[in-house]
């Protein structure tokens, strides 16, 4: 059978408008269903998915506007199967959190969630330059909402300069990306046309290829955020309403990544081998960098959002290993990290909320006392997030590193300076907050059922992934193998135009 | 065209020329009726006839599509280029007519002349952008310009109306000074008038191309256009005469104005001078390129929305610039489709403003937008939609028409003013966001009701001829008002998704220049 | 599946099973139930055990190397991980070991942590340490023994800062971990050296082809057993990654017992044991161990001397014992090394039990100074730190005399260099004794301290309240602390079974590898190497006898030291002290190795940290970056608006200025 990609794609922002007709009340659970039906079909998707192709599956291919070669083209792989997975479960766990939660605006509240999540799977499934280029810059404007709206007492401040420092780069890639249609199409003297299975088949020249490389590169860099492009990360952090925050954290800064294997790795190889060097030190500055912050700074969300930085950079560094082991690991442990740090922030809710609603660590320690479950929680995700092994995090890093020993050693030892730094600051971050002296407005409470509804299922889905990593990794490899970041990948959507 | 008419005593093509006919006849009945001593016939049939004849105009250009017929004499020229642009001004002038029609300026200029003024305005623009040869274009140029310079001023007991006007007016004669310098020169280098004629000329020999004479007549010619089309360095008049000039008047202003400059310089570069490209093009580049930057870094910072969309349309005129520059087919069409959604946007924000003109004392200012996410949805959504559009926003028409004119950009080699046209939207995000900011994430603007009571409505100064009626059409919601806001809000956004049907239009009227 | 592989995936899955059963239960089970569940569940992981052995010894000799394969867990793209077992006799070694001695220790540990407040949370770590030991042990391939390496570093981190609202137990507990993971990092680098040449993750095939993959001494190989090694010396706190050891010791004492001297701390020479191919492939890498080990016992030796705290004199023992360990495997004497790992977990374990229920009796107070004829109060105490004493400094017939000794024949048997490392063990083979029973003499012997004659009048002291000894912090009742109520050997009989248990292991052990007369372990571990050059040298006779002898006399003469020093006249120590002031002060200071490492790493992370927070961030990435770049616009707005003047008369130069401007350029250009 196959399942049709614009279902889901819609599903989410369907739902919102639908929340938008009701009464306020209904509107939590109205956006609830619709992550819960957007959750089923991912799942779906994932017993649907046939592990010996490493090709495109339940494409969608229609012609949107014909004269710009814009198409209308959907499909699956490996490569985004992993991202549309973390997106429904991070979204469904954001947006229980949220109706759990008392919102004003509820209404508008889950609109811009949900249209958040549209945007998301719409960048992940598109497979056409421009669609991508368009979800990609709209993923933006629901989280410039909901932190402008719903967000901390310097919100709008900081949702500004969010949107302006992410959009920098986006709207460089606006302009990259359409050169590059234009240009392959010219090139190969035929018409302009977005579809990726087209462009790969127009190699662009070397020249060209870099430049334009570089407009992408700095797009996926400042969202990610990637060191130093991060100067909007701190502000928005602190400022983002929790459900937002994270999914925020936990997928948009993954579409990035997803952005570079998708769109870099197939369309400019030349690029990608020139500026591998570049692009690995941007990614080990990043891990270093991240670390540094993450063990001294007090803000709890903080901690989590620097740490963020390392990963991604651990990430970004498996994807200029520029072999498949470096490839697996990324996608493995994009995944992981999604999974991981979307749970965390909900904690340090759940720990600000016992702190009398101080983020900083410096006014919270000894809340195990009375919490042992939560403890417990925390503590699970924080090996995790240390990427401790027998954690599926840990396969990721040990596949990232693996990969960039064999091409590039040097960078490999280096990187693992940023395990045993995420080691110190993701225990540091524990113990202050669960342990030592109590706080002077602690009082340490044990995490309600509602609290545990949302957790419990995140923190088991990490137990369970670590148990058993085989099972992400046997989806993407075909793809990964396929050509992982040879210009291959490409051509086998172009083989199977009509399936 | 009398002149014309002497010389050849040419056969006219009443049915091509039908739409002309239409608004011209409108303007002259709605003069009339505009004497009349009833109150009904003034402040509701006059606006009723005027939106009528652009309608019957608007319908009649529909059946003219696809005849391409010169007219007079080749002095005009009935293509689908003409048409799409004549649509583009009739929308722009219904939308006028709704947001006037309970101002105060056509109450003190006296309905009739302010409509027909509106009228004849646009009909100028038609003949402008129809134009074929120099004469017609310059006559063209004045027959809109003038009525404009009055309707600026319409809102005689506001001084900075009258002020607009009288800069508008000055300003706008240096400028027709200047283009009526430059066709001479034109003339004078070429032999003669008619583009096609131009055009041959110049097609013919090298040297003529870099003739002095030629070259400055090119050069004073685009400084005339530069200054309707408010690109910078000529774009100073713009903020001013935007913030003094009624603002259904502004509205027109930013949007027809600027596509009848931008028509009248496609026929010129595209037809007549296309082969002296390498002559304009580049300056031209740069131009565009200026008034980008100038354009978005001036409208930051500015607290009055309407001289905020002044800069703004300074720099949207700045990316259409691009459009010209590249001098193909491609340009051609992603300019006259980013006139379209430029007019669709543009509207709604300024329907938008004028509606919160009249329910706050907070005039065009930013904070008049406050809080009203929550209180006025009708309004909000539009603007928020507008906003997102100029800035170029994804889902919206915006981002179609950016993305038509950088690919017309790159594929004309002009890619690294595509690079400017996205630096340009980086910045613009600044003051459109501010605006969105304003709507939903600031505190409603207090006690909303009563100031919507106490608002003296712009130019209401004097009760003597505003009259007891005056608070009531206050207090009354404009059901027109917000009906253009969502209505061109809405378009804004379906255009975004299905723009299609448009770029059919569009092409047709790429199609109908055949010098590419 | 045949009977080795289940018992052996049995082993591993009960202690599994007590964690998440005392994780989910253990608060509704009444008294003591969660201790007695988690003892039940070692007690039949032991049991099991002891079956994979049975059946193991069923299968003839050569096949005794059985790989039990559990499911793919990272198999992709030319990485082969799998949940696989090894069981071979080295594996069934150590989990008997393992296996059993927790046994015993949960048992002591039902009494000992009994009336503490986290006795649920106790019993479920301990038991999640002995499954993550087991998975260590019994891992067939690198990534599964990383993952066992790091789960007994986060359960040693969990047990040490066990009672949590102790600054110095978190501290401590953050110490070991990150240098644990420090290892770690070792282990996997290593790996991926390995895996450059052999292409697998699986041990046997590994070892099979590590002379096809590598040249003789190949760098790689060197490299990446190097980096083995540093995860050896980090988890086996060996010099100079052991600062954590002694620190450690701020984990309640069974801890001490179970995983800072008996299994965890013995990683290592498993590890070294376990990769014996590589090794001996690798010369250079086996003696950089060789010599680590050595210096490690010496320096230990020396400390060990000085400190005054109980329990990290017999930290900084074991230490040294496993540097004779490290030093022993390293060198090739397998089996010794083994056997020295085995009965050192018998009295090591059996002192640390004896030193828990000298300190419950001081009412958690641990510093030796304080001490004193504890002698007649503690009876059943003193008789077992007696035995520990005599079998760690190595006094025939008790096990250690046999184990250890056994290590020295074979490295003096190597010849060459190896006879520093055989003088250097004698010389430390000489301060264990002393060292020893130091702490047995001034902790037992001499004028009885308050506590002491409290105890013999027939109750317990209690102090009024409690402080950490370490920084003076009054303790904090709810989470629970050394001996709020403290339960010693000589009124608990599940303590008393524990250490009698232990006491004759300790005394009998010895017994089952005596030098030309049996050679059980010897012939039992054959088979896991049975590829080795090294195994199963046979020392000269002459050699042999010489080392009993110099043995027995060393071990005796260290006691004999101690004797005249801390118990004959005291005085002696007085003046020694004042008289060798600086080597003293040294010794206290550990060698300084704690400033050491707080210079060259710890500084200069948090200094760099310190940076970027406070400078580069506010400076770069927001100043410049950020700032920068708006500041340009809005420099640019300013300006724009100031042209903005409002007055035509600026507009119309402007204008003309324009006009020329553009008509020159047309002139101009062409």
């Amino acid at each position: 059978m196959t399942l049709h990609l614009s279902i889901v794609l819609w599903l989410p922002v369907a739902f919102g408008v639908l929340g938008l007709l009701m009464p306020a009340k209904l509107a939590g659970r109205v956006a609830l269903a619709g992550a819960l039906l957007v959750l089923a079909y991912a799942v779906l998707y994932l017993v649907d998915f046939d592990m010996s192709s490493g090709g495109l599956q339940n494409v969608t291919d229609e012609t949107w506007i014909a004269e710009l070669g814009i198409h209308y083209k959907l499909g699956l792989d490996g490569l985004n199967l992993v991202f549309v997975l973390l997106t429904a479960i991070t979204w469904f766990a954001a947006t229980l959190w949220a109706s759990f939660g008392q919102l004003e605006k509820p209404k508008l509240f889950f609109f811009h969630l949900l249209l958040g999540e549209t945007a998301v799977l719409g960048a992940l499934l598109a497979q056409d330059l421009a669609l991508f280029v368009l979800f990609f810059d709209l993923m933006l404007i629901p989280f410039f909402f909901l932190v402008g709206v719903w967000g901390g007492p310097a919100r709008i401040a900081a949702t500004t300069k969010m949107v302006i420092y992410t959009l920098v780069g986006s709207l460089l890639m606006l302009a990259a990306a359409i050169a590059t249609g234009v240009l392959a199409a010219s090139g190969a003297g035929e018409s302009l046309s977005f579809a990726f299975s087209d462009l790969a088949q127009r190699p662009l020249g070397d020249g060209t290829q870099e430049w334009i490389f570089l407009f992408f590169a700095a797009a996926f860099l400042v969202k990610m955020p990637a060191f130093p492009l991060h100067g909007w990360m701190p502000d928005a952090y602190r400022q983002m309403p929790l459900p937002a925050l994270a999914v925020f954290s936990a997928v948009l800064s993954k579409v990035a990544a997803y952005g570079f294997l998708r769109v870099c790795a197939p369309l400019f190889p030349h690029a990608m081998e020139k500026f591998q060097t570049l692009l690995l030190v941007i990614a080990l500055a990043s891990i270093l960098y991240g670390s540094a912050m993450a063990f001294t700074t007090t803000q709890a969300r903080l901690i989590l959002g620097y740490s963020s930085l390392a990963q991604l950079g651990f990430i970004t560094m498996g994807i200029f290993a520029l072999n498949e082991q470096g490839t697996q690991g990324a996608l493995l442990q994009s995944f992981n990290h999604g999974l991981v740090v979307a749970p965390a922030f909900f904690i340090v809710a759940l720990l600000a909320a016992r702190a009398g609603g101080s983020e900083d660590i410096r006014d919270m320690g000894g809340i195990a006392l009375r919490a042992p479950a939560l403890a417990a929680l925390f503590l699970i995700v924080a090996f995790a997030t240390l990427a401790m092994p027998g954690s599926a995090n840990f396969v990721g890093e040990f596949l990232i590193l693996l990969g960039v020993f064999q091409t590039k050693l040097v960078f490999s030892i280096l990187a693992f300076a940023g395990v045993v730094m995420a080691s110190f600051y993701a225990l540091r971050l524990y113990i202050r907050t669960m342990h030592n002296r109590t706080g002077p407005r602690v009082e340490s409470r044990e995490l309600s059922l509602r609290d545990a509804i949302v957790l419990v299922p995140l923190v088991l889905a990490i137990i369970a992934i670590s148990v058993y990593p085989q099972f992400l990794l046997a989806r993407t490899e075909r793809t990964v193998a396929g050509g992982g970041t040879e210009p291959a990948l490409a051509e086998t959507p172009a083989t199977l135009e009509a399936p | 065209m009398i002149t014309a008419a002497a010389a050849k005593g040419p056969e006219i093509d009443w049915a091509a020329l039908s739409p002309l006919v239409a608004v011209f006849g409108g303007a002259l009945i709605v003069l009339m009726l505009g004497l009349l001593r009833s109150r009904l016939a003034r402040e509701t049939l006059v606006p009723v006839l005027s939106i009528a004849s652009l309608a019957i105009a608007f319908g009649l250009g529909v059946w003219q599509w696809g005849e391409r017929t010169d007219l007079l004499a080749g002095a005009l020229r009935m293509d689908e280029l003409t048409l799409v642009l004549t649509f583009v001004f009739c929308v722009a002038g219904i939308a006028t007519v709704l947001l006037s029609w309970r101002h105060a300026a056509p109450r003190e200029a006296a309905h009739g002349e302010y409509y027909a003024l509106l009228l004849t305005s646009i009909a100028g623009m038609i003949v402008l952008v129809a134009a074929q040869n120099l004469v017609t274009l310059f006559l063209g140029f004045e027959l809109l310009s003038i009525p404009l310079y009055v309707l600026c001023a319409t809102e005689m007991r506001r001084a900075s109306s009258l002020e607009a006007g009288l800069k508008y007016l000055i300003v706008g004669s240096v400028g027709s000074a200047t283009l009526l310098y430059g066709l001479a020169f034109i003339y004078g280098a070429t032999g003669s008038t008619d583009f096609a004629g131009i055009a041959r000329d110049l097609s013919g020999g090298g040297d003529i191309v870099s003739d002095p004479l030629l070259l400055t007549g090119i050069a004073l010619t685009i400084v005339g256009l530069a200054f309707k089309a408010s690109t910078a360095p000529f774009h100073q008049w713009t903020p001013d005469v935007y913030e003094g000039a009624p603002t259904p008047v502004t509205a027109f202003m930013a949007v027809a104005t600027k596509a009848a400059a931008f028509g009248i310089m496609l026929r010129l570069f595209d037809v007549a001078l296309i082969d002296a490209a390498v002559d304009w093009a580049p300056p031209l580049a740069v131009l565009a390129a200026v008034t980008i930057i100038v354009g978005n870094v001036g409208a930051l910072g500015q607290s009055s929305l309407k001289r905020l969309l002044a800069y703004s349309s300074v720099a949207q005129a700045g990316y259409m610039l691009a459009g010209v520059v590249v001098a193909s087919r491609l340009g051609l069409q992603a300019t006259v489709f980013y006139l379209a959604v430029y007019l669709v946007m543009n509207v709604a924000a300024f329907a938008v403003i004028v509606a919160r003109e009249r329910e706050t004392p907070l005039g065009d200012d930013i904070d008049s937008l406050n809080g009203i996410g929550s209180t006025r949805p009708l309004l909000a959504w539009p603007m928020t939609i507008a906003m997102l559009g100029l800035a170029g926003l994804p889902a919206t028409a915006g981002f179609i028409g950016k993305f038509y004119l950088i690919d017309a950009a790159v594929a004309g080699d002009y890619a690294w003013l595509g690079v400017f046209i996205v630096v340009g939207s980086m910045i613009s995000l600044a003051y459109y966001l501010k605006v969105i900011a304003a709507i939903w994430m600031r505190p409603a603007f207090e006690d909303e009701d009563e100031s919507a009571v106490l608002a003296p409505p712009p130019g209401g100064e004097q009760p003597a001829l505003a009259g007891a009626s005056e608070e009531a059409t206050t207090l009354r919601a404009q059901g027109e008002v917000v009906f253009v806001a969502v209505l061109f809000g809405a378009a804004t956004f379906v255009l975004g998704i299905v723009p299609s049907p448009l770029l059919n239009v569009v092409r047709d009227a790429g199609a109908a220049i055949g010098l590419f | 599946m045949n009977s080795v592989k289940l018992f052996a995936w049995l082993t591993l899955a009960l202690p599994l099973a007590g964690t998440i059963a005392i994780a989910l239960i253990g608060r509704k089970l009444p008294g003591r139930g969660a201790g007695w569940l988690g003892s039940g569940a070692l007690a039949l992981s032991f049991a099991s055990a002891i079956g994979a052995l049975v059946s193991l010894q069923g299968l003839e000799h050569d096949h005794r190397q059985v790989v039990a394969v559990g499911w793919d867990y990272a198999e992709t793209v030319g990485v082969d991980a799998q949940i696989s077992l090894l069981v071979d006799p080295l594996s069934v070694f150590m989990i008997l070991v393992v296996a059993g001695v927790s046994t015993l220790i949960h048992l002591y540990s039902v009494s000992y942590i009994g009336s503490d407040a986290g006795y649920v949370r106790f019993f479920a770590y301990l038991n999640f340490f002995v499954f993550s030991m087991l998975l260590l042990v019994l891992a067939g391939n690198f990534l599964l023994l990383i993952v066992g390496w790091a789960f007994v570093g986060a359960a040693s981190y969990m047990l040490i800062s066990f009672w949590y609202r102790r600054g110095t137990a978190t501290e401590a507990g953050m110490k070991a971990f990150v240098i644990n993971v420090l290892g770690d990092v070792g282990l996997v680098l290593g790996t991926y050296f390995i895996f450059k040449h052999a292409g697998t993750l699986d041990f046997l095939t590994t070892f099979e082809s590590v002379q096809d993959d590598f040249a003789y001494n190949d760098a790689d190989l060197v490299a990446g057993c190097i980096l083995l090694l540093v995860g050896a010396f980090a988890k086996s706190a060996q010099v100079p990654l052991h600062t954590w050891l002694p620190d450690a010791m701020e984990g309640p004492t069974p801890v001490s017992a179970l995983i800072h001297a008996a299994t965890m701390v013995t990683a290592g020479v498993y590890l070294i044991a376990r990769m014996h191919p590589l090794f001996e492939w690798a010369p250079i890498a086996a003696n950089v161990g060789a010599i680590v080990g050595c210096v490690t016992l010496l320096v230990a030796g020396s400390i060990a001397i000085a400190v005054t705290d109980l329990k990290r004199v017999i930290a900084y023992s074991t230490m040294s014992q496993i540097g004779y360990m490290v030093m022993a495997v390293s060198a090739g004497a397998y089996a010794a090394g083994l056997f020295h790992l085995m009965t050192h977990a018998f009295f090591k374990a059996l002192l640390f039990m004896a030193a828990g229920s000298v300190i419950a009796a001081m009412a958690g107070q641990q510093d030796l100074d304080k001490m004193g004829g504890f002698r007649r109060a503690m009876p059943f105490t003193f008789g077992c730190m007696v035995i520990g004493g005599l079998a760690l400094a190595g006094v025939p017939p008790f096990s250690g005399f046999f184990s250890k000794d056994e290590i020295l024949l074979l490295i003096g048997d190597r010849g060459g260099w190896y006879w520093i490392l055989y003088v250097a063990g004698y010389l430390g083979a000489l301060l264990t004794g002393v060292y020893t029973f130091r702490m047995i003499f001034r902790a037992f012997f001499g004028e009885p301290v308050a506590q002491a004659r409290e105890l013999e009048e027939g109750h317990l002291h209690h102090a009024d309240v409690h402080t950490n000894p370490a920084n003076d912090e009054v303790e904090d009742t709810e989470v629970g602390f050394p001996g709020p109520e403290h339960h010693i050997a000589e009124r608990e009989p599940t303590m008393k079974i524990a250490m009698g248990t232990l006491a004759l292991l300790a005394i009998v052990g010895g017994l089952l590898q005596i030098p030309k007369v049996t050679h059980v372990i010897d012939h039992f571990l054959e088979p896991s190497f049975a590829d080795s050059t090294l195994y199963e040298r046979e020392p000269s006779g002459g050699l042999i006898a010489f080392g009993l002898v110099l043995g027995a006399l060393v071990g005796i003469a260290g006691i004999a030291v101690a004797y005249l020093i801390w118990v004959k006249n005291p005085q002696i120590a007085v003046r020694a002290r004042e008289r060798l002031a600086p080597v003293h002060l040294f010794l206290v200071n550990k060698w300084y190795f704690d400033e050491l490492i707080d210079l060259l790493i710890v500084r200069p992370a948090q200094w760099f940290g310190a940076w970027a927070q406070q400078t580069f961030e506010r400076v770069v990435v927001n100043g410049l970056l950020v700032g920068g770049t708006t500041g340009v616009v809005r420099a640019g707005s300013s300006a724009v608006r100031a042209a903005q003047t409002g007055f035509l008369r600026y507009y119309a130069a402007l204008i003309v200025v324009g006009i020329v401007a553009m008509t020159l350029y047309f002139l101009l250009v062409s």
